[in-house]
């Protein structure tokens, strides 16, 4: 037996594109950002919180000591834990640098699986999207996929949380109209989880929420920081950056702006209530000139993304990315790079719940048979995330050197291995596996039909549909929370 | 001696100070006013264009351009002739009511306004009793409404309602637009059209006023 002595081993590769150094200096200027020129919060409970709490409130305009910032940054919680709706047991621990992957949400069209029409999203696109995310085993969280665009538009968030809330027991971030939906959002999950105590120990949704770059805070995104820190819920809180336009055209300049604002939402979250789990969010990209979009594919995405998440770790804050998307109006050779190339990286530098997998048409239209391709992909970058451990198991040189050159390998998988070894080669189920990556020779495949693997996505997701169930849940549950739908619409205020 | 290369260059790069000066050089030098616009004036904003479509300019620096051609227009405006220069017509552009989404609309308004149209930006978030109150005031020829939320697109509707309460609906184009808009939202709630993208809603304006 032979010792190792100041040995460095990768558990898994390692990206990186800031340095520690590089990180705090960002952070060090939007703090300066937001001492010198702050930002402004649209709403009098927040003004009040954040004035209290030593910030220079001037109107709507405030600005924030960098100490509070710091403290923010302390006081946050780090550990924080996303729950199955259905078991309450945690499903994903957003920390450190673990990754998870689910869709995005807010979709206004809707790839219909069957006809493959680009259709309004409805609330049976949205169950169908919800049964696809809760039947993949690579996603870990479910965002809407779209919106129901068939009944009353106003209260159309809490028949889409009612979707949601049938079709998937795994964690989801909720996404809503206006307070009134927010409210009645928490009603229908602390009615899953069994009251708003059991809510708060076993949390399945987030609240979401994006400020108005640069530097606004509207007044409901104030009121869900301050909601999501009084109950117990985590918040995340994303700033949608265009370089060039709601921000300097350089990355660097996009990245002072975008954790300027995420750091004022942390301090509002702080002094709403100290420790209240805080993601950072961040679609940062390009507007590009010559289409006008908000682009999903673009590569400046990703890589400003890999710049927030090293902040985020330097910062010990959760981060939300962005993958699994694309500019792209059909699921093709383009949506597949750019789905593939965006996993790959989140699965590299390690943002920890990473949306929007679905996405086509930069954010416009959802479609299920990318959500089932991102699935592969996912899977695929796991495999490439997980490492190699070496070890003088797994070195093989007994069994290298017993084999004469010309010679044949014995099967040596039967052996008996160290168990104090966390990799297990016996288990060639190590290696990535899928039913739907085809490796056939031409022939084969030509025979199985010669398909694409977005129409075996296709099959997979008219397979789920007609016959796939999630756990259900009980009957009174179901009762209590459609009943809260059927009441929404009395609860508006008339304009 | 101050000439249209320089006048043109100077609007490309939004030097607002320059082209003040460079106009004024030109009238003095006896250059005809039209021509001062024609020759000088648009001809930089279109380059902007040409540069805008290509990634090589971001909107900040189409903004300090279209300022700087509008203060230089502003100058040479009185000495026209009446019919001298006409605009393609008057836009009036806004963001339905609780809609914060405004980038895409400013983009529509950059479009149109450097092809020739005059454009009054109503901002976001704006009512359809605002809109009314502004159209009757400036009698603008299409109103362009943006909504990027399916909740606020009702709000365009309401407008057209209120619109037609108010017996300026025949008079005015209303065109629409946004992620969530449609040709087939457009027809139905009765506006003249739709456009996926800025450059479009600039063909749409000009068929529309033909
Ligand atoms: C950037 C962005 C924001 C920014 C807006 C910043 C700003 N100052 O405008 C911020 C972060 C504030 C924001 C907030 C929200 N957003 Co938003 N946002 C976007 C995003 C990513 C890009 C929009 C954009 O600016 N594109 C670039 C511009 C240049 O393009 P454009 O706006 O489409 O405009 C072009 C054309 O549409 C057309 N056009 C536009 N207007 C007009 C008008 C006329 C007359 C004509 C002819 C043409 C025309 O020409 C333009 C130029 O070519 C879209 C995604 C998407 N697919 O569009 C979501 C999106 C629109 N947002 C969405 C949502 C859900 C929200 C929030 C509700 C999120 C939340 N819960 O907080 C809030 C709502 C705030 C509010 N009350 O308005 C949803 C819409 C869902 C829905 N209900 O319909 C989208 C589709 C994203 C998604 N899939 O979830 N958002």
């Amino acid at each position: 037996m032979k010792n190792r002595v100041n040995y460095k081993a990768n558990q898994t590769p390692t990206m990186k594109v800031l340095t520690d150094s590089q990180c705090l200096e960002i952070v060090l200027a939007a703090e300066e950002v937001l001492f010198r020129t702050g930002m402004e919060f649209h709403d009098p409970q927040a003004l009040e919180i954040l004035k209290k709490h030593g910030c220079l409130v001037d109107g709507i305009r405030v600005r924030i000591p960098p100490f509070l910032v710091e403290r923010a940054l302390r006081s946050c919680q780090k550990h924080v834990v996303l729950c199955n709706s259905r078991t309450g047991k945690p499903a994903m621990f957003l920390e450190n640098n673990n990754s998870y992957f689910g869709s995005g949400s807010g979709t206004p069209f809707f790839r219909e699986p069957y006809t493959g029409e680009r259709i309004r999203s409805t609330n049976k696109s949205i169950g169908w999207a919800t049964k696809v995310l809760d039947a993949m085993p690579n996603i870990d969280f479910c965002m809407s996929l779209g919106l129901v665009q068939d009944v009353p538009l106003l209260v159309s968030d809490r028949w889409e949380f009612e979707q949601q809330l049938l079709n998937t027991s795994k964690p989801i971030v909720n996404v809503v109209t206006d307070e009134w939906g927010q409210a009645d959002c928490l009603a229908m999950a602390e009615a899953v989880a069994g009251g708003p105590e059991e809510l708060r120990k076993h949390p399945f949704i987030t609240l979401y929420l994006e400020p108005v770059s640069p530097g606004i805070v509207g007044t409901e995104s104030c009121q869900k920081v301050i909601t999501g820190a009084e109950k117990g819920i985590p918040t995340i809180f994303t700033p949608c950056i265009m370089a060039g336009a709601t921000a300097p055209a350089t990355i660097a300049g996009v990245l002072v702006q975008g954790i300027a604002e995420s750091l004022s939402g942390l301090v509002l979250s702080q002094c709403a209530g100290e420790g209240a789990a805080y993601i950072m969010g961040g679609v940062y990209t390009i507007l590009d000139m010559g289409s006008t979009i908000f682009s999903y594919g673009a590569p400046e995405k990703d890589l400003m993304l890999a710049c927030l998440t090293d902040i985020g770790h330097y910062l010990r804050l959760p981060i939300f990315g962005t993958n699994g998307c694309t500019d792209s109006s059909m699921v093709d050779e383009q949506a597949g790079v750019e789905a593939a190339l965006s996993i790959t990286m989140t699965s590299l530098s390690g943002p920890n719940l990473n949306h929007d997998i679905g996405y086509c048409e930069y954010g416009t239209t959802s479609n299920l048979d990318l959500v089932v391709v991102c699935n592969e992909v996912v899977g695929m970058a796991r495999r490439l995330t997980s490492g190699i451990p070496v070890n003088q198991k797994t070195l093989c040189l007994d069994e290298i050197e017993n084999v004469p050159p010309k010679g044949r390998f014995k099967n040596i998988w039967e052996a008996e291995w160290d168990d104090d070894q966390d990799y297990i080669p016996k288990d060639i189920h190590a290696n990535f596996e899928s039913d739907l990556i085809s490796r056939a020779a031409f022939d084969l495949w030509n025979s199985n039909g010669g398909k694409t693997l977005t129409e075996r996505a296709n099959e997979r997701v008219r397979d789920i549909i007609e016959n796939y169930e999630a756990d259900q849940l009980s009957k009174d549950v179901k009762a209590k929370i459609r009943s809260i739908v059927e009441n929404a619409e009395g609860k508006i205020p008339k304009a | 001696m101050a000439n249209y290369e320089q006048l043109a260059m100077e609007v490309l790069k939004g030097k607002k100070k320059l082209v003040i000066a460079t106009v004024n050089e030109l009238l003095a030098a006896g250059e005809k006013p039209l021509d001062i616009i024609n020759k000088g004036l648009i001809v930089g904003m279109s380059e902007v264009g040409v540069l805008f479509s290509q990634n090589k300019m971001f909107i900040p620096e189409v903004l300090m351009s279209a300022k700087a051609m509008e203060e230089g227009v502003n100058i040479v405006k009185p000495l026209l002739q009446v019919g001298d220069m006409q605009s393609a017509g008057t836009v009036l552009l806004a963001t339905v009511q609780g809609d914060l989404h405004d980038i895409g609309k400013n983009l529509v308004g950059i479009m149109l306004e450097s092809n020739g149209f005059t454009v009054i930006n109503a901002g976001k978030d704006v009512s359809p009793e605002a809109i009314v109150t502004l159209a009757k005031e400036h009698k603008p020829d299409v109103i362009g409404m943006s909504a990027m939320l399916t909740t606020t697109m009702l709000m365009m509707k309401d407008t057209i309602e209120l619109m037609k309460e108010e017996g300026i609906r025949d008079q005015i184009k209303v065109i629409i637009g946004g992620a969530p808009v449609s040709t087939d939202f457009s027809n139905e709630i009765t506006a003249d059209g739709f456009a996926p993208d800025a450059l479009s809603a600039v063909g749409l304006c000009k068929r529309l006023l033909a």
